[in-house]
């Protein structure tokens, strides 16, 4: 053992608190970080590795065939890689006893190809007619077993002979291009691959040069693979910017605390240094030591700290990719060797500063350096408070911050970080709850009605439901019931209907609203509620999913009946298949649908059970849903998470303030030894600590929620993005007055736990055990 | 003539920003003599013993330790001087608070290279010599004033240096302990330990120094010889 392993040991041992509270402050960043960096990585990696073997198609394009034939987009793909034209039929299941939707059908001979290799992981491919392969990810057990059939009313009946996977999803479903004609084809799939196409620009320009010569109108939509992987890794992707703040708060944290340790171990160990120096330890021996000191426990924190993160991340990832077909997992090794060589070169860094002072201290003058150095401003405070009123206990208290100007500011520099922390986690908690209530209401002044089977869905029925609705009344009748009813005060009739998005496997359910619209349909964000049959509105997920904006026309298909509609406005819900359109535009996709459900709003005053009883006297075939409950998984990660992090950072500001109270009690202990010995009650010693700890947790306190809620406004767009969606004012305004003063009082409590018992132990510590060891 | 002087000082100035320390002072220290340096407080002694340790470097002057030049190293090579030429021994002991007394002994052999266990080894013996073999396993803050003192000695001696610097050695002690401990430099004197020494105690001075210096406003004021009793 060298004489500084000696030396950095002892020193460890000695600061067993200090060395713990380092460890564990390393231990949490290195995790956050670990786990940021690797939802980063696993985000992308599965998808674009199944991508890359499949021949993944960077568009898919879906055109009408009574307007462009097969030669003709052939021709115009020209030498781009291609596959297809493939015929593709829309399938509505609704109505076979295995309900799957509706399925986009596509006629392919062969999986393999240029394009889009399909991965056949169970069964067969589809060679005869009556056969049918399901677009499902491998894995899932449940539900996945061979030889069901499927049948559909007037088609024939097709048994599933196979899975396959897609991993741009070019459709849910594939026969062989005999069978597909019987499906009666309403649309050509054509699947391109480009030389670059790695960003938007460049997948339009290719799509421009794939389609030229192709009639105006042919082109039913499109999707590209740049959409596909930004839905695929949107599910991690909230979570990054969540976790790459908390990540860099706790390093900061860590490296606040680090700086402050040292910088107190160099200047209480001025003598220690000294007699080291008097020894024969060479300046960098000196420095050594105090850089092994701190290493022991970063390296420590760190290693526990990327298996933690490690073990944390996989349930999250596994969940999330398992979609892919990954089977094992792990982080890529640089994840794991930026934590592992990252971090504690960061702590030792932070080290370096102290370290590099204690190297250059003149030996000299170390060993005859007092205990404590005050400046002439310190003093000048000092003198000033005694001339308040304050008690004597208080005033010292005060001043005892400014004698150490650097230490008070790195542990001023911790209790704000904690406050940060605090005030963002908060924010990111109401956004959380705002948003939830917002796209999930559960308002208890509606009652949801339900009238009967929405159109292809099936009927949904478990014991306890009873039979299932079926309106007497007819649907405009219903409508006048429920309107006359005694605390009415505003009624919605809803129906929905299932519609194929042409370009890809794109579904979406368009809701056809009637009656109070402004009241109870959702916020119109921008543009505005559709006032005619070609409108719809959609919440800015399902654009930004599809790469549309507001002005933008999609061409829906429900069963024969095809449409275009032009996206009027963006709404504040978050499902992102469902879009909202008027009653108008019903009629042209399924003429005489009635609505299948109401929402019905009443008054302030009307009981919900008595109004619920009178609904169900008007129209006994009616049914009234109960309250809806609305929180969603993501958020409760969200939330849980949050609510961890911050206790882990404030704990860990907490102790930042417990190590300088040490750290001024080690100082000062001849100081206090004598305002004991001339009559200070260890109660007045305790508050005097206390009180020069109280000072910056009110400053921090201050200083913390600005920046805290500046955090918010950086995060939470961030974390919207990646959900692929907006940040709506419900995200971003959710701090109010008392919220704020509430969350600056945090300084104060980080302050006052991290003093307390440090204090007290100062405040016990006898005189005369003082005085011997002085 | 100087061929065995241990310690040669000329014309030695060590200037403060707001005081002179040190105001030309040239002294020379043979193999085995026992000097005790006195004067006044502030007057400076304390200063020169640092600038023999290579502690603090002078203002002008040099300071010739066994042949070398201290002038001529850097801060490295002045710790190097120090762990096989200087044992130093002070007021308040200055004993490391977070290792035991063994430890604390047995670290000054750790850093010329020796293995733990043999430095360990060595500094048992030092604590059998001295008499507090039975403290070996206490740390200091524990201990009493004249036992941390005799600690600072076995410390000072573990890798047997040329030459012995105390700085008022038994300051802080009471008179019993005071005595043993100057009891135990003379003792080393006597089988030819070189030995520097600050003190303020006129009666120590004389019983254990060959030689007595002393030292008024930075300056040697007076020099004599002393012919030692026992
Ligand atoms: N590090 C220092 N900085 C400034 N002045 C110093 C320092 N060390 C000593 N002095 C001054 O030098 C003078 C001599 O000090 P010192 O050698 O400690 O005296 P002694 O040991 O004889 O009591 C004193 O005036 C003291 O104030
Ligand atoms: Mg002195």
């Amino acid at each position: 053992m060298s004489a500084v392993w000696t030396a950095a040991w002892a020193a460890v041992r000695r600061r067993v608190l200090q060395t713990i509270v380092i460890g564990i402050v390393v231990l949490a960043s290195t995790a956050t970080i670990v786990m940021a960096l690797g939802l980063l990585e696993s985000a992308a990696a599965p998808f674009d590795r199944a991508f890359a073997t499949q021949q993944g198609a960077h568009l898919s394009a879906a055109f009408d065939p009574t307007k462009t034939s097969a030669d003709q987009l052939k021709q115009a793909a020209g030498q781009t890689v291609s596959a297809g034209p493939f015929p593709q039929a829309t399938v509505d299941t609704s109505a076979s006893q295995v309900f799957l939707g509706t399925l986009t059908v596509a006629g392919r001979a062969d999986p393999g190809g240029p394009v889009d290799r399909l991965t056949i992981w169970r069964g067969r491919w589809a060679t005869a007619p009556g056969e049918i392969v399901l677009n499902r990810t491998p894995g899932g057990e449940g539900g996945n077993n061979l030889g069901f059939e499927i049948s559909i009313p007037g088609r024939p009946k097709l048994t599933v002979v196979g899975f396959a996977h897609s991993v741009t999803g070019s459709a849910d479903a594939w026969v062989t291009p005999d069978q597909v004609n019987a499906l009666q084809p309403t649309a050509l799939q054509m699947l391109y691959r480009f030389p670059d196409a790695g960003t938007a620009a460049k997948v339009a320009e290719g799509q421009k040069s794939v389609t030229t010569g192709i009639p105006e109108g042919a082109l039913l939509g499109t999707l590209s693979h740049l959409t596909v992987k930004d839905k695929a890794t949107s599910e991690l992707g909230v979570f990054i910017p969540f976790l790459m703040i908390f990540g860099i708060l706790g390093l900061v944290v860590a490296v606040l605390i680090v700086a402050n340790v040292v910088s107190g171990a160099v200047v209480a160990g001025f003598r220690h240094i000294g007699m080291l120096k008097a020894l024969g330890f060479t300046p960098g021996q000196v420095m050594a030591v105090y850089l092994v000191m701190i290493s022991i426990p970063a390296v420590l924190g760190c290693v526990l700290g990327t298996v933690a993160g490690n073990f944390f991340a996989k349930p999250i990832v596994q969940d999330a990719v398992e979609g892919f077909g990954v089977t094992e997992l792990s982080f890529a090794p640089w994840v794991n060797a930026v934590a592992l060589l990252g971090m504690p070169a960061l702590v030792v860094s932070a080290a370096l500063v102290p370290a590099l002072r204690a190297r250059g201290l003149p030996a000299a003058q170390a060993i005859s350096a007092g205990t404590t150095t005050h400046t002439g401003r310190a003093l000048r405070i000092q003198r000033w408070l005694t001339t308040t009123p304050l008690p004597r206990s208080v005033s010292l208290g005060l001043g005892v911050p400014f004698a150490r100007a650097g230490r008070s500011a790195l542990t001023l520099a911790s209790v704000v970080l904690g406050v940060m922390t605090v005030t963002l986690a908060a924010g990111l908690t109401m956004s959380v709850t705002a948003y939830d209530s917002a796209v999930r209401p559960s308002y208890d002044d509606r009652v949801e009605v339900l009238a009967g089977r929405p159109p292809g869905l099936p009927v949904m029925r478990t014991p306890e439901m009873g039979e299932p609705p079926n309106a007497t009344l007819s649907d405009a009748d219903d409508e006048k019931m429920l309107r006359s009813l005694p605390g009415t005060d505003a009624v919605l009739a809803v129906s929905q209907l299932e519609t194929e998005v042409a370009g890809g496997t794109q579904n979406a359910t368009i809701f056809f609203y009637r009656g109070d619209t402004g009241k109870l349909g959702p916020r119109v964000l921008t543009g505005h509620w559709p006032d005619g049959p070609g409108q719809v509105v959609a919440p800015s997920r399902f654009l930004n999913q599809r790469g549309l904006q507001v002005g933008d026309t999609i061409t829906v298909q429900a069963n024969e009946n095809r449409t275009e509609l032009k996206i009027v406005g963006v709404v504040l819900t978050n499902n992102e298949d469902e879009i909202f359109a008027d009653w108008s535009a019903l009629n042209v996709l399924a003429p005489g649908t009635r609505a299948h459900s109401y929402q019905v709003r009443f008054t302030s005053g009307t009981v919900r059970e008595t109004f619920t009883a009178a609904i169900a006297k008007g129209d006994p075939g009616l049914r009234v849903m109960p309250p809806r409950d609305g929180s969603s998984s993501t958020g409760v990660i969200i939330v849980s998470a949050s609510v961890t992090l911050t206790l882990v950072l404030g704990l860990v500001a907490a102790l930042g303030v417990f190590n300088t109270v040490v750290l001024n009690a080690r100082e000062r202990r001849r100081d206090l030894g004598m305002l004991k010995s001339i009559g200070m009650t260890p109660r007045q010693v305790t508050v005097m600590l206390v009180t020069s700890m109280g000072v910056l947790g009110v400053l921090g306190g201050l200083a913390g929620v600005p920046l805290g809620v500046a955090a918010h406004q950086l995060v939470v767009p961030a974390m919207a993005h990646a959900a692929q969606s907006d940040a709506v004012d419900v995200l971003m305004q959710v701090y109010h007055a008392p919220a704020l003063a509430l969350l600056a009082l945090a300084g104060v409590v980080i302050a006052v736990l991290g003093a307390l018992v440090p204090a007290r132990g100062a405040a016990r510590l006898s005189i005369a055990t003082v005085l011997h060891n002085e | 003539m100087n061929n065995d002087a241990v310690v040669e000082i000329t014309d030695l100035r060590k200037e403060y920003s707001d005081s002179i320390a040190l105001n030309g002072v040239s002294l020379t220290v043979r193999a085995g003599e026992a000097v005790a340096v006195m004067g006044p407080s502030g007057s400076g002694k304390s200063t020169l013993l640092n600038m023999i340790a290579g502690l603090d470097r002078p203002t002008s002057g040099s300071v010739v330790v066994h042949g070398t030049d201290l002038g001529a190293l850097d801060e490295t090579g002045l710790a190097l001087f120090r762990r096989r030429g200087i044992g130093m021994i002070f007021q308040f002991f200055n004993l490391l608070d977070d290792l035991s007394a063994l430890d604390n002994v047995a670290l000054a052999a750790q850093l010329t290279g020796t293995p733990a266990g043999q430095a360990r080894k060595r500094a048992l013996e030092l604590f059998g010599e001295l008499g507090i073999e039975n403290r070996k396993n206490i740390y200091p803050a524990r201990l009493s004033g004249g036992e941390r003192q005799r600690v600072a000695v076995a410390r000072a001696l573990m890798n047997r240096p040329a030459l012995l610097l105390a700085d008022e050695p038994t300051g802080a002690l009471d008179s019993r302990s005071g005595e043993q401990v100057m009891d135990l430099l003379l003792d080393l004197n006597q089988i030819g330990q070189t030995l520097l020494l600050v003190t303020h105690d006129e009666r120590l001075a004389t019983r254990c120094a060959s030689r007595v210096i002393e030292v008024v406003d930075g300056r040697i004021a007076r020099e004599q010889s002393v012919e030692r009793v026992s």
